[in-house]
């Protein structure tokens, strides 16, 4: 079998497309698990236990389990249970809980950074825990933890092919739609790689910039 | 202590082997091989009643029936299956993954171009399944594509995925679902308005379900009768033509209709069309 241009330039149009929706699951996707593993990490450092066991017992829930079977969970199982979610809000959702609970660990480990001190002169200063958290200890955490969010992102978005499996029409999707159209796996199955390490390869860049920027601190 | 080169070198040995083994074979000499091997590869859905997967692993349902009836006579003692997406047998056969495709595999032109067809085994029309009382009444393909809102289900590089987009449906609302008990929850669910199949699997679909709330559509409106063959590579026509042969024989022998009419499938169907007429249809 031979590559063929003419059908590479075929099918470009309908590839991006997939480009289009792989990006955007990998950008809200990052989003939630933004927020979602904040919400882990906070509610874990609670000192009550009955509100931190559960939440630490469900992140481990969440991480000890397969991506893929979330994803089946959320898309088949949920409509029986009366929630009804499209593709893609199913797929964001599935990706953002799962990585929620790997970026859990990064905040963990960048709260657990800054020292004791700021904690006790915010509590002298007779500040909130609100103002504590928003105003002492997350600006101070935050800048050090960028990259390795970063990271784990740049891992979420070459996992989003799995949203294949739930009916989303990103990149991995439409390739195999092209293949199974034309009888012809070479050339889309290439490209969806290419597409990935281009896109890859350019988060890779920013990554760094994001180190220089922020890494050094802390 | 083992010598990890030499480990390595009888790995890779192992592997150059089993890749050269699995490289399709010289067209001539492929019936000779599979003799020689004992099976026969073949590529099913799971789909009944065209492709089934019984509980326990073996594999029945009318096309795998045929094909291993027709290897048999031919010497070939077993049928070994595979599932695989409809989209990929093509690919899988021309690849050298699989032997023949016996799947329900209907003919049309563009299809006939990629493999080479046995003479005509499987025929159905087209179905699709809907809530109960069609609440949007669709008949035909081309009634869904007039529907803005309208989603249906087919399984991906089937028949019917490619007789929506041929009617006019938009790639987005045409989704791809991976197999029948997908394609009835994703209906339940209010995921897909139609879920489209040939009339005897979603048939089957529907009585499995055991659900009032959805009901079948068949035939559908403007999709004719269509009739799969056991497919071959291009090259492997000797081998398509000793199917053929043999299948000829059991067609008039009337061990064919014993084998398919059990499924629901029509002797008579297969028997009043030919590869030629379903190749060249449009």
């Amino acid at each position: 079998m031979e590559w063929d241009w003419a059908f590479v330039i075929q099918i470009l149009p309908t590839l991006l497309q997939g480009v289009k929706i792989t990006i955007l699951a990998t950008l809200l996707g990052s989003i939630v698990a933004a927020v979602v593993g904040l919400v882990i990490a906070i509610v874990r450092r609670s000192k009550n236990r009955l509100v931190s066991m559960p939440m630490g017992f469900v992140a481990e829930f969440i991480r000890g389990t397969p991506l893929l079977v979330q994803l089946y969970f959320i898309f088949y199982v949920l409509p029986d249970l009366g929630l009804t979610l499209s593709p893609l809000v199913a797929g964001v959702i599935g990706l953002g809980l799962h990585y929620g609970t790997y970026t859990a660990e990064v905040y963990r480990a960048g709260i657990e950074n800054v020292a004791r001190g700021q904690w006790e002169a915010a509590k002298a200063c007779n500040l909130t825990p609100f103002q504590t958290w928003t105003r002492i200890i997350l600006p101070q955490a935050l800048p050090p933890m960028i990259p390795a969010l970063a990271n784990y992102f740049i891992a979420m978005f070459k996992e989003t092919p799995l949203l294949s499996a739930i009916t989303v029409l990103e990149l991995m999707n439409q390739a195999r739609s092209i293949a199974n159209y034309n009888y012809r796996y070479i050339e889309p199955i290439t490209l969806v790689g290419a597409f990935f390490l281009v896109i890859s390869l350019i988060s890779v860049i920013g990554l760094r910039w994001l180190e220089r920027r922020y890494g050094r601190i802390g | 202590m083992i010598n990890i080169n030499r480990l390595g070198g009888a790995v890779s040995a192992v592997m150059l082997a089993t890749l050269v083994s699995a490289m399709p074979a010289k067209a001539e000499d492929t019936l000779d091989k599979l003799k020689e091997q004992g099976f026969a590869r073949i590529a099913i859905a799971n789909e009944p009643p065209f492709t089934a997967v019984n509980p326990d692993g073996t594999v029945s349902g009318a096309g795998p029936d045929v094909a291993r009836a027709v290897f048999a006579k031919l010497g070939v003692k077993d049928v070994v299956a595979s599932i695989s997406e409809y989209g990929a047998m093509i690919p899988g056969l021309q690849a050298g993954r699989h032997d023949a495709v016996t799947a329900g595999l209907f003919m049309k032109p563009e299809r006939c171009n990629a493999v080479a067809y046995s003479e005509p085994i499987l025929c159905d029309a087209e179905a699709f399944l809907v809530k109960k009382g069609n609440p949007k009444g669709f008949k035909s393909y081309a009634d869904i594509a007039k529907d803005a809102s309208a989603t249906i289900g087919a399984p991906g590089g089937g028949t019917e995925e490619r007789l929506s987009l041929e009617a006019g449906v938009p790639r987005d609302r045409v989704i791809v679902v991976p197999d029948g008990q997908s394609g009835l929850k994703m209906l339940q669910d209010g995921r897909i308005d139609v879920y489209s199949l040939p009339v005897l699997s979603i048939n089957d679909l529907a009585k499995k379900a055991n659900d009032p709330n959805i009901e079948v559509v068949a035939p559908v409106v403007g999709a004719p009768v269509y009739c799969d063959g056991a497919a071959f590579r291009k090259n492997d026509t000797a081998l398509r033509d000793a199917f053929d042969k043999v299948l000829a024989e059991m067609k008039t022998s009337g061990e064919f209709a014993k084998i398919i009419e059990p499924y629901g499938f029509s002797a008579q169907a297969a028997m009043s069309t030919t590869r030629e007429k379903l190749c060249a249809a449009k």
